[in-house]
Order: structure tokens, then C-alpha cells, then sequence
């Protein structure tokens, strides 16, 4: 699979050489017209993700579509010079004390925008240091919803409240009238869950909050009060391991009727077995930012090529980090500069063909749509159905 | 709150006691021979269960193996699993203890810790930071219906394989020659070893039988729960050291009620309305009066005198709060017992802080009787009955007296 | 006696010459030297930021060794004062809740508050022995990490507290990496100063006793608790102190920064550097905070400049791998470190004089007299000489 990859690229490589190669033939045979020759330039873009510790599976995701997006605009013209992207890959381990020291090593490598970071936590430690060097900075994964409006930061995926609001909608079109929410005391977890249960306190739903720990194995506490509030669902706002143990331990105390629910985190093809079989999550729902993948503009092509480098499904936010650089580039063709603070200028009035649609960004950085692409900033409605997850719209 | 939802909550607390007390015997038989905290006990047992798990991968079982073969699979899953865990526990005394046998006394609980940070990184770098799941055709789901509360069979049978091999330990501590030799290491190492007792070879034996519970341990939790994660262990550890203190640390059985307490406190905590926890405050309070306020004149006289002549570094060894279980029975039988109850003033000033604090707390809880512990306290819950323990009753409930070597 | 011969003995003895300010001026102009050489951009701003991360543990390497290495108590809750300290500063100088203290009145604060947690956790579990102080401590900081988690009214939860203020320092304001450093580094070296002198004083002369032979020191009347109580006190201050500094410089926290592994991290720092070792304390966080990326930008860029491509290439690939990722096995080899450590060079790698004796249990005369021998210039010199 490396040798594929090593491959696209040695052949994008070679295209470039040999274009450059005939243009400066040209450039030489048709001395003295002016135009034709555009001059090369190297910027650097940087990736500022965490390809190990818990998250790594998110930050590798990340890192494919980057470099997928990267391969193919390499080399894009923008006004009257053309640019070759190098990409610059950091990982920070998932440790929010790490995340400055990456970010000033991106800053050290002269990278004129980063897409990164990959989580909530990593990306507050290191937005000050990237703002201080006027850097723009565009995450494709980190979604709680007190990072905007920040000067420097802009994302390409669903923030929590909207998520959160929702899922909060979602519960009462469905008419349930008491509702558990359980989070893993963790970051992405407590401000969705926080987000959710204020949602729902307004539209007058009883709403019962536990907690476990994030790597808990024995939810029985949790599970036996969940049990006496006799909720209509039961919904989790963490990571996939965690939901799966507590529906697998919702319905071995009993609870057989009751509705599983959960936000992105549990969006994952390993939370049948994590739950002790497809039978305990038929039926859970969940919800995930943007449009559902099947109806993206570029979604077949984005899956084909990914699959191709890295012989995976692609996995969650790829598409997402896929489209920031994308809107990096867009940018930079704007305003036909590469300059970090023309690039932070025109990231505000781009109009971005990613993956995901048509879109451009807010004046707090949220993406929203433009174009045809409607309803772009929306949350799709997931649903396992005979053991697959399914479009629940 | 209903009678089921009581009943739900006592049973899970005893089935996650089991385990803890699978892992505590571990703790507690170290500290008994050595008087050391095996901080990396907790991960050993995480090996345990990685190693049986990916021995069943690794066999190749799924749900067409019929149940007869699974049985024999989980013999050999766990059988591999128990010798590499021993042989595992028995590297780490050889390798990382005994060197320092003798040392001072935080030095080997540096390298205790040590070696758990290093074993928690090698499961990452062998098995990988995310979770292992267990095959999930393999595990046992039946579950029978006790007073209309739904049981899983594998609690059941997480409870009756800890007491039979609660039963083997306390006969092999009881009864066999190794077992003589390990009280008699615990009691006095080199008086032991002067008898001709081989202390290395039984220091040896407690390592691996404590490293081959916890790979049972393991075993069944990975069974029970579905997963496992490489900091699993981390958290069990502490959990179930919190237990054999509770229980009173070097006392096996001890162990087993610290662990089911716990298991207990955990759930009941954050399960049962304030009102209802209240009264078991009250309930300590009441045992505690009772048993402070008994009227032992002739020993409690001689204490006294014992006291004024004893220099003040040996006092302290006396005052070391003392109360073994059989005693304890005395007193709930009647003022006339032997009970030792030492009271010098600081002891006293103790006892009374502590009064007062389960008076507080009881007072409080039932002025708030329907509200309850959010379940993010937890395991703040436990950790705070590991500290309220060791400063109010470092032997625990089953203590024996602490020998504070000097 | 014989004198040692061979390279090492003859560099030992060298370097034993050399006096020990010596040491530390220099040491002291190297940390002085680094942002005016990032200034004159001979080395990446990001070796700034590594420093000051360093200059931090090496505040908290000092607090611990206080209580560790002086006083022999091991606290494996110590990053909980840190925490303390953080987020006095983050939750009073912060829009979180609206805020902007003042700098000075915020490091007192800080400083005061992991004090007084200090001697509120001290007081009622310091006639614990070791092993137990070990575990309560434990206990306590976990505690105050689930605390800081689930208080969310004031601390913001797991999200933390983004967009700390930067501090105004005599009408100055604090924003460059440069100026952090001198900043963190000032206070490194007033607390080592204070250290240094605590510790020849009568205090750390009685904490020390109370190491090696707590029965014996009370004897000789030393008051045990009371003294215990001070070395927690100034240890837990010392965190809150750096606590306050890291708020500052890292403008953001939240409860991941003090979780029980940053404890073992300062507790190897300690041990690493050797008990009860001022020096050894600053050297053991120096190395285990930036050595990590040294390795790394080793690997994958200064030597293969060096040594060009080639030679790095005839290099085993698992090797390359293993320092190129060397941040994988970090926490693997920091283990390993503390075992090997306390097994073979229980002393550490900057020992403690009167430590070392006590854990290598050698006749304090014979260690007098290789001392005399170390630091007698004149024989020295004919054996270099010889």
C-alpha cells in the first residue's frame, strides 16, 4: 500500500518535472512574448494532528485525506505563479502539553496555514501560539462549541451545538418524555452532553446525567439508576468502546424496549462487537455532522482514491481534513498570495468545491453552505439497522 | 427507592467485589510477607486477561465450536494464561525486587511503580492503545431471574470460582508446608530463615500464586465486561489495593471483605439517595460509641501505666488502633471482654474526629436525603474511602496490629 | 590506596576538581545563552517552548525533591498542588469568569493556596509511613483531579479554560516565548538559591535526619511532624508557584495536564537526578522533558546532515524507527529508567553526597576520604600529570 502511494506520487512528481521541464522549453523557444513562464513556489502547508495515543485512528483518518488533497492540488496555479504543496506532518500525541511545542515547530518550518488540530483540548493549547505568528489554522475534527469565535481559527465540521440542538430534536420528535444522558467525563463527551441536556430541559423532557470514565469497563451503578428513572432512551455522547459496554449492560439488567442513542463518537463499525453482539445495538441511532457521505459532491472519487492509498475504508473526518486544505488552497488562489495573514484574510470569503459540498466560512469560522450545496451544516441521522448503519432520514 | 433497585445494586457490588478481591489477595499477600505495596500488580493482572483473550483468538474459536470443545478452549486459555502471568509476576520479583530487598522503604515501591509504567507501555506496544474485544460468540449470556432482577449466569459464576479459589488459597495457607513457610516469612524473615526456611523460594511462590489469581482475575473480567484496554488494570489495581486496606492490609481474609465492601460502598454510593446512605453512618457511629465507651477497667488500667513507662517512638506502636475481628465479636457480646482499647490522648482526639466526622456526615446526608452522588464521583468515592481509611484506621477492618518495624 | 587509573577515573577526578558554582554558572549561561541564540536565529524558536516545558519541571523536579528527596516522603500526588496552582491563576485571570487579576497578586495566591492544600493533605496523614504517604497522596491527587473535572460552575470541566491572559509584569506585558523563559528562569534560579540554602540550613540539615533515621532524630529533638509539615508546605508551594508560571505561559488548561502519570514523571525526574540532589533534580527534568525531542530531531535531521543520507540509511531500519519514534517507547523507557535506576545508581546520576551513602551503606569515613581525594588539587594534579 506505501508502494502505491509512493508511486502516486513519484508519478505526480514526475508529471510536475516534466511539465516544468516543457514549459521552460517553451518559456526558452518563445523567448521575448512575456507570458507562458509562471514561477515556482514551495509553500508549506502544516498537518498538526495525533497519529499516537488514544485518538490515533481519528488523526491517521486525518492525515490520508490531507495528503490525498494535497497530491491532487499540487501544484495549482495562482495568478501569475504556480505552487507546490509540502506537506509538514505533526503529531502530538494527544497531550494537550505537547500541542505547543508542535505548533511552534510547524511555525519553525515556515508553514504558512495548518489544518489541525485534531481535538478540542490540543487545538485551544496551541491556537494562541499560532494567532500570535498570525497563522491560520482550520480543524476538520475539533467540534466543541466555545472554540469560535476565535481570530485565527476556522473548521470544516459541525460544531457541538448544532449537533447537540439535534440530537435534543431528535428525542422530541420522537416524543420521549424522559431521557439518560451519559458522558465519559471527557472533553468532546461533557460538552455535548452539556449541550443536549439544556436543549432538552427547555423542551420540557425529564433528563437523567450519569457519568462513567472513559476507559470504565463497569457501568452496573450507572446502569441500575438509569433503570429506576426509566427513561424512553438512553444516550451516550462519548467514544463507540464505552456506549458499547453500556448498551450491552442496559439491556442485560433488563431494559429491553428502551431507545439507544449517541452523537459521532459512537458512529463506528466497532460497536457491535464492543457490545457483545449486533443484537444489543440494533436499532441505536446517532448523528454526525454535514451531509450523509452517500450524497457529498465528491464522496465516491474521495472513497476510491483513500481506499487506493491506504486500502481502508475512510475513516472518520477525513473528508473534513480533505476539504480544509482545500479551502487552504482556495484561499490562497483568492488572493494570490500566499502570505499566512492574506491567506487568514480571504479564508473568510472563499467559496470552496471540497468533498463535502459547496461551502464557505462564517464570520465566526463555522462553515456553512453556499452554492447548491443546502443544508450543508445540517446533522445526518444515522440508524444500525440489521447490524449496518444506515441513513435514518 | 425499590426493593429491586437495591437488590440490582447489591448485586452488581458483590460481583465487581469478587474481582477486586481476586486482585487484592495479590496486594495483600505481598505486604504480608514483605510489607510492600506491589504497585504493579494492577497490570499484571491486565496481562493475564490479554493473554487468555488472544490465546481463544489465536485457537481460533467462534460460535460454531460446540460447547463442550469452548469449555476446553477456556481451560487452556486460562491455564496458558496463569503459568505466563506467574512466570511474568515471578520475573518481576526476581528482576526488579529482590535486588532491593532490604533497601529502604520507598525504594522498592519507586521500582514497584516503575514497573508498572513499563508493563502498561509494553501491552500498548504489543496489543495497541485501542481495546481488545472479546470474540462475543464465545461468552456465556444466559441469565436466570432472582426476585425479578435479570442475573447474568457469568456473575454467578464470577462469585463461585473467587470462593473456590478463595477456599484453595486459605488451604494452602492453612495447611501445606509452603503455606507454613509463607506465615512464617511474614512474621519474622530472618528469624524464618535462621529455621531453615528458604525465604527467596517463598517470596517466589507468594508472587506467582498472587500473579496467577490476577490472570484469573483478568480472565474473567474480559469474559464478563467484553474488552479490554491497556489501563484496564491500572484502575482495578488501585481499586482493589483501596480494598485490601480496607479490609486490613496482610490479612487474607481481610481482603475478601474489604473487596465485597468496597464493591459495595462503590455502587450504594452513588446508586442510593443520601437518605438512604445516612444510615449507614449512623449505623458506624452507633458500633463505634458502643465499642469506645465499654468499661474494661483492669486492662485498660495497666494500659495506662504501660503507657507512662514506655518511651515515646514505642507508644506510638501501642497506640496503633488495634481490633481484631474475634475481639470485636467480644464486645457486640458484652461489656465484660478483654478488649484493647488504648487511650492515650491523641488516640482519643482521634477517635473523637472521627465520631464527629460520621456524625456530620450523617446529619448532612439526611438534611439532603433526596438528592444523590452524581456517578462522575465514583470513583472519588473510592478513593476517598482509601484515604479516610488510612488516616483514620491504617489496619483496616480486619487489621492486625501494624508492626511498625523501627 | 591506589589511585584509579583508566579515561573514566582521570575525568572523574578532572571534573570532581572543578568547583561546584563552577557547575552551576555555567549551567546558568547555558539556559541564559538559549534565546539569544534563538534571537539570532542559530537554533528554532520551538527549542524556546522546550525550555520553558523544561524550566517548569524542573521547578516542580525541585518542589518534589523537597519533599522526596530531603524529607524522604514520597508523594505520588504531587501534580495536584500544581493543579492548584493553575487554576487559581486560569480561573482568576480568564474570561471564564471575568476576572484580570493582577500578576504579582496572582503568584502570591497561587503560591499560597497549593500551600495551604499542602498543609491541609499534610496534617492529618503524615505520621502515615512512607508507603501508605505514598498511596494517601495518591488518593488525594486524584481527588482534586476529579474535583477540577466535574466542578464545571467554576472550572469549565474537562473543556478547561481557553484564553488565559497574559501577565503584566511592571507595566510590562509578558507575551514573546523569550521573554517567558527569562521569566520561568528567574524563578528557577531564586528557588534554587532558596533551596540550596534551606538546605545546608537547620531545617534541611533535620529534614535530612528525619530521612535517615526518623526514631534517632526525634531523639536527638527534632520535632517530626512539624518539620514534615514545613518540607510539604514549601514542596506544594513550589508547584503552585510553577502552576501559576505554566497557566501563564500555556494560556489554556484543563484537567488532562494533571493526571497521575505527570506525577511518575516528576517522581522519575527526581530519582533520575538522584534524592535529594538540587542539581540532579534540575539535570533529571532537563533530560527526561527535552531529551525525547533532542533524539528525535537527532535522528531525523542533524545526523543525516552530518552523515549524509547514506550512512544513516546502512543504519538498521528498526533503529532508524525506534529514535525517529523515539516519543512511543518515551513512557516505556521512563519505567524502565526508574527501575534501573533505583537498582543499579539508587543515588542518581547527580548524587547527593549523603544520600548516596546512605543507600550504597558505606562507611562514611571511607567516603570522607575519597571526597578529600576528589577534591585535593595538588594530588590530582601530579596523578594528571603522571
Amino acid at each position: 500500500m506505501t508502494n502505491t502511494r509512493l508511486r502516486t506520487i513519484l508519478a505526480v512528481l514526475l508529471a510536475t518535472a516534466m511539465i516544468a521541464a516543457v514549459s521552460s522549453l517553451i518559456g526558452c523557444t518563445t523567448d521575448g512574448d512575456g507570458d507562458g513562464e509562471k514561477t515556482t513556489e514551495t509553500i508549506k502547508v502544516g498537518v498538526h494532528t495525533s497519529l499516537t495515543g488514544g485518538l490515533a485512528d481519528y488523526g491517521f483518518a486525518a492525515q490520508e485525506g490531507i495528503k490525498l488533497a494535497g497530491d491532487d492540488l499540487t501544484g495549482f496555479e495562482a495568478g501569475d505563479k504556480k505552487y507546490e504543496i509540502e506537506l509538514v506532518i505533526k503529531d502530538d500525541k494527544g497531550e494537550p502539553a505537547e500541542s505547543p511545542i508542535v505548533a511552534q515547530q510547524l511555525i519553525d518550518e515556515g508553514v504558512v496555514a495548518v489544518i489541525g488540530a485534531l481535538t478540542s483540548g490540543n487545538t485551544n493549547s496551541a491556537q494562541p501560539i499560532y494567532a500570535e505568528a498570525g497563522i491560520p489554522m482550520i480543524s476538520g475534527s475539533a467540534t466543541r462549541a466555545d472554540l469560535v469565535p476565535r481570530e485565527n481559527f476556522f473548521r470544516t465540521c459541525v460544531g457541538d451545538n448544532i449537533q447537540g440542538k439535534a440530537l435534543a430534536d431528535w428525542c422530541v420528535e420522537l416524543g420521549f418524555e424522559k431521557v439518560a444522558i451519559m458522558d465519559d467525563r471527557g472533553d468532546y463527551a461533557v460538552g455535548l452532553a452539556d449541550v443536549v441536556e439544556g436543549h432538552l430541559t427547555d423542551a420540557g423532557v425529564e433528563v437523567l446525567r450519569e457519568a462513567g470514565q472513559e476507559g470504565d469497563t463497569d457501568f452496573s451503578a450507572q446502569v441500575a439508576k438509569i433503570q429506576a428513572f426509566a427513561p424512553d432512551a438512553v444516550m451516550f455522547t462519548g467514544y463507540h468502546r464505552e456506549a458499547g459496554l453500556l448498551y450491552k449492560q442496559c439491556r442485560e439488567a433488563g431494559m429491553a424496549d428502551v431507545q439507544f442513542m449517541g452523537g459521532d463518537g459512537i458512529k463506528s463499525d466497532e460497536i457491535a462487537d464492543e457490545a457483545g453482539g449486533a443484537a444489543n445495538v440494533e436499532g441505536v441511532l446517532a448523528t454526525i455532522g454535514g451531509i450523509p457521505q452517500d450524497s457529498m459532491a465528491g464522496w465516491e472519487d474521495f472513497k476510491t482514491a483513500y481506499m487506493e492509498a491506504t486500502d481502508k475504508e475512510p475513516g472518520p473526518y477525513a473528508e473534513t481534513n480533505h476539504d480544509a486544505l482545500v479551502a487552504i488552497v482556495e484561499a490562497i488562489k483568492k488572493g494570490e498570495s500566499a502570505d499566512p495573514a492574506d491567506i487568514l484574510k480571504n479564508l473568510s470569503d472563499v467559496e470552496v468545491n471540497g468533498v463535502i459540498g459547496t461551502f464557505g466560512f462564517d464570520a465566526n469560522g463555522e462553515f456553512e453552505a453556499m452554492g447548491g450545496s443546502a443544508g450543508l451544516a445540517t446533522i445526518v441521522r444515522y440508524k444500525i439497522e440489521n447490524g449496518a448503519w444506515v441513513s435514518a432520514d | 427507592m425499590t426493593f429491586e433497585h437495591v437488590f440490582r445494586l447489591t448485586m452488581s457490588g458483590l460481583t465487581v467485589g469478587m474481582i477486586y478481591a481476586l486482585i487484592a489477595l495479590g496486594y495483600t499477600m505481598v505486604y504480608g510477607v514483605l510489607e510492600f505495596i506491589n504497585f504493579a500488580h494492577g497490570e499484571i493482572f491486565t496481562i493475564g486477561g490479554y493473554i487468555a483473550i488472544t490465546t481463544l483468538v489465536w485457537a481460533g474459536v467462534d460460535s460454531d465450536t460446540s460447547a463442550g470443545v469452548l469449555i476446553g478452549y477456556f481451560i487452556m486459555a486460562v491455564a496458558v494464561s496463569v503459568l505466563l502471568t506467574a512466570l511474568l509476576g515471578w520475573l518481576v520479583e526476581r528482576i526488579a525486587y529482590r535486588p532491593l530487598r532490604g533497601a529502604s522503604r520507598i525504594i522498592p515501591l519507586l521500582s514497584a511503580i516503575g514497573v508498572s509504567i513499563f508493563l502498561q507501555n509494553l501491552i500498548i506496544l504489543t496489543w495497541g492503545p485501542e481495546a481488545i474485544v472479546v470474540p462475543t460468540a464465545i461468552v456465556p449470556s444466559q441469565v436466570v431471574v432472582m426476585f425479578g432482577v435479570p442475573i447474568r449466569v457469568l456473575a454467578l459464576i464470577i462469585i463461585g470460582v473467587s470462593v473456590v479459589l478463595m477456599a484453595i488459597l486459605t488451604y494452602i495457607i492453612r495447611s501445606t508446608r509452603i503455606g507454613k513457610a509463607m506465615r512464617a516469612t511474614s512474621q519474622d524473615m530472618e528469624a524464618a530463615e535462621m529455621m531453615g526456611i528458604e525465604t527467596n523460594r517463598t517470596i517466589a511462590f507468594t508472587f506467582i500464586i498472587g500473579s496467577a489469581l490476577a490472570a484469573i482475575g483478568g480472565f474473567l473480567v474480559a469474559m464478563y465486561y467484553g474488552s479490554l484496554k491497556f489501563d484496564t488494570g491500572f484502575l482495578y489495581g488501585l481499586k482493589a489495593f483501596t480494598a485490601a486496606v480496607l479490609g486490613g492490609i496482610g490479612n487474607i481474609p481481610g481482603a475478601v471483605v474489604g473487596s465485597l465492601l468496597l464493591g459495595l460502598v462503590e455502587n450504594y454510593g452513588v446508586g442510593m439517595k443520601l437518605g438512604g446512605l445516612a444510615w449507614f453512618f449512623v449505623a458506624g457511629l452507633a458500633l463505634g460509641l458502643y465499642t469506645q465507651t465499654i468499661r474494661v477497667p483492669g486492662r485498660r488500667r495497666r494500659h495506662i501505666r504501660d503507657e507512662i513507662r514506655t518511651p515515646a517512638y514505642e507508644r506510638r506502636i501501642v497506640n496503633v488502633y488495634r481490633f481484631p475481628i474475634p475481639n470485636a465479636l467480644k464486645v457486640a457480646l458484652g461489656p465484660r471482654t478483654d478488649a484493647l482499647v488504648s487511650v492515650s490522648a491523641r488516640h482519643s482526639l482521634r477517635l473523637a474526629a472521627g465520631n464527629l466526622f460520621l456524625a456530620v456526615m450523617a446529619i448532612l446526608f439526611f438534611l439532603n436525603h433526596d438528592s444523590q452522588f452524581a456517578t462522575m464521583w465514583q470513583h472519588a468515592i473510592s478513593f476517598s474511602v482509601l484515604v479516610l481509611v488510612l488516616m483514620f484506621r491504617p489496619s483496616g477492618i480486619l487489621g492486625e496490629h501494624i508492626q511498625e518495624k523501627v | 590506596m591506589q589511585e584509579k587509573t583508566g579515561v573514566w577515573a582521570t575525568a572523574r577526578r578532572f571534573f570532581g576538581r572543578v568547583p561546584r558554582w563552577a557547575y552551576a554558572l555555567a549551567a546558568l549561561a547555558l539556559a541564559i545563552s538559549v534565546p539569544l541564540l534563538e534571537q539570532a536565529d542559530l537554533i528554532q524558536t520551538v527549542w524556546l517552548r522546550l525550555g520553558i516545558r523544561s524550566l517548569v519541571y524542573v521547578l516542580l523536579a525541585m518542589g518534589l525533591n523537597v519533599v522526596m528527596g530531603e524529607t524522604g516522603l514520597l508523594n505520588l500526588g504531587y501534580i495536584a498542588f500544581f493543579a492548584v496552582g493553575s487554576y487559581t491563576t486560569a480561573i482568576f485571570s480568564s474570561p471564564r469568569l471575568g476576572y484580570h487579576v493582577d500578576f504579582w497578586i496572582l503568584l502570591l495566591a497561587s503560591t499560597g493556596l497549593a500551600m495551604l492544600a499542602g498543609l491541609l493533605i499534610g496534617l492529618p496523614t503524615l505520621r502515615l509511613r512512607g508507603d501508605y504517604l505514598a498511596i494517601v497522596t495518591l488518593g488525594f491527587g486524584e481527588i482534586t483531579r476529579i474535583t477540577f473535572n466535574n466542578w464545571e460552575s467554576v472550572t469549565n470541566g474537562p473543556g478547561g479554560i481557553p484564553q488565559i491572559y497574559r501577565p503584566m509584569i511592571l507595566g510590562l506585558k509578558i507575551d514573546k516565548p523569550g521573554e517567558f523563559y527569562y521569566l520561568v528562569l528567574i524563578f528557577v534560579v531564586l528557588v534554587a538559591i532558596m533551596l540550596t540554602n534551606l538546605k545546608s540550613s537547620r531545617v534541611g540539615r533535620a529534614w535530612n535526619a528525619l530521612r535517615e533515621d526518623e526514631i534517632a532524630a526525634e531523639h536527638s529533638g527534632i520535632h517530626g511532624t512539624s518539620l514534615k509539615l514545613l518540607s510539604m508546605v514549601i514542596s506544594a508551594g513550589i508547584a503552585g508557584l510553577a502552576g501559576c508560571l505554566f497557566a501563564y505561559y500555556q494560556q489554556f488548561i484543563n484537567p488532562t495536564y494533571f493526571e497521575f502519570l505527570q506525577s511518575v514523571l516528576v517522581v522519575c525526574m527526581v530519582v533520575l537526578g538522584g534524592m535529594g540532589s538540587i542539581p540532579g533534580a534540575i539535570a533529571g527534568a532537563a533530560l527526561l522533558d527535552a531529551l525525547p525531542e533532542f533524539i528525535r530531531q537527532a535522528f531525523s535531521r542533524w545526523l543525516p546532515d552530518l552523515l549524509g543520507e547514506q550512512t544513516m540509511d546502512s543504519l538498521p531500519v528498526a533503529v532508524q524507527n525506534f529514535f525517529i519514534e523515539f516519543d512511543r517507547y518515551r513512557m516505556l523507557i521512563v519505567g524502565l529508567v526508574i527501575v534501573v535506576m533505583v537498582i543499579f545508581r539508587p543515588e542518581g546520576i547527580l548524587p547527593d553526597s549523603l544520600w548516596r551513602r546512605e543507600v550504597r551503606e558505606e562507611d562514611p569515613r571511607e567516603v570522607e576520604k575519597t571526597r578529600q581525594k576528589l577534591f585535593d588539587f595538588d594530588e590530582g594534579h601530579q596523578d594528571l600529570e603522571a
